[in-house]
């Protein structure tokens, strides 16, 4: 399975205030809150975190059915500005984060081999869904395929895993 | 509690950060705050800490879990109030 989640910073730094009292509680662990304090850059670190958590929500709403609100329960285990992973209820999803042009992009996978796999799908292809998850119909097979899209400002994402 | 009247507060204080007009002239309680009202799900925790603020209550963990529409947040708001008596 698969999840991906944009994040346009200079949007995001207009539409959210995340130095509002109580926001970073509500959103990160202890430890996610201390990663945030010690860095320079507590903005990249905000929305990094949080398109990590968003793009493994994605994975874990298909998987399991569940939809809510609990950000806190999806923990971030952050390698480095690029790689780390998600834990939550037991699951783990690896996510893989790219800051670019003032976005952050994140695509999170179940299993690592499945990285290698991505491919990004076209916007002008026909996107179907059922209670709210996306997917598509694959041209040759005719068969249903999962896919991931994720959108915020000017910037959109959507992405699928081949063969 | 008045319901229409907690309505008409839970109104305003989404209001700011709606994406669909018309979900929000139209509201009822099975409006979801997220795919009928589009708001981003960051601005999710701006509507819960608005709402603590607004009630002088304390949205926990597992109350927050379920603020995903407008009848979980009536109850939610409803169940809090009742325990500050
Ligand atoms: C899935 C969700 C988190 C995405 O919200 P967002 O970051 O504000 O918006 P994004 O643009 O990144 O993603 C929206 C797209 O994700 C797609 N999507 C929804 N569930 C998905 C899933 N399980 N897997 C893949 N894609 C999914 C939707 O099709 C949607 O596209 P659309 O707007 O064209 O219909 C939100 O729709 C949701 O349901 N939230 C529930 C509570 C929540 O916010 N949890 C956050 C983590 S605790």
């Amino acid at each position: 399975m698969i999840g991906n989640d944009i994040v346009d910073l200079d949007l995001a730094s207009k539409e959210s205030n995340w130095k509002r009292k109580g926001f970073l509680k509500k959103i990160f662990t202890i430890n996610e809150q201390k990663l945030i304090a010690s860095t320079e850059f507590p903005d990249v670190m905000v929305w990094n975190l949080w398109s990590r958590k968003e793009a493994a929500y994605k994975i874990y709403n298909r998987e399991t059915g569940i939809r809510g609100f609990f950000p806190s329960q999806l923990e971030c285990v952050y390698q480095n500005a690029i790689l780390g992973s998600v834990l939550i209820k037991g699951r783990c999803y690896f996510t893989q984060s790219t800051i670019k042009n003032n976005t952050i992009y994140t695509i999170a996978v179940a299993n690592k081999e499945h990285f290698r796999r991505i491919k990004s799908i076209n916007p002008s292809i026909e996107i179907l869904k059922k209670n709210g998850i996306p997917f598509i119909i694959d041209s040759n097979s005719m068969l249903e395929k999962p896919i991931s899209i994720t959108h915020h400002g000017k910037y959109w994402k959507g992405i699928q895993l081949i063969d | 509690m008045n319901k229409e009247q907690t309505i008409a507060e839970l109104k305003n204080i989404v209001k700011p950060y709606i994406a669909n007009q018309e979900a929000f002239d139209t509201l009822t309680e099975d409006t979801d705050f997220i795919n009928d009202l589009k708001i981003n799900s960051a601005n999710l925790v701006d509507v819960i800490l608005d709402i603590e603020e607004k009630y002088d209550i304390i949205i926990d963990n597992e109350a927050m879990e379920r603020m995903i529409n407008v009848k979980a947040a009536l109850e939610i708001i409803e169940t809090k109030l009742s325990e500050k008596m």
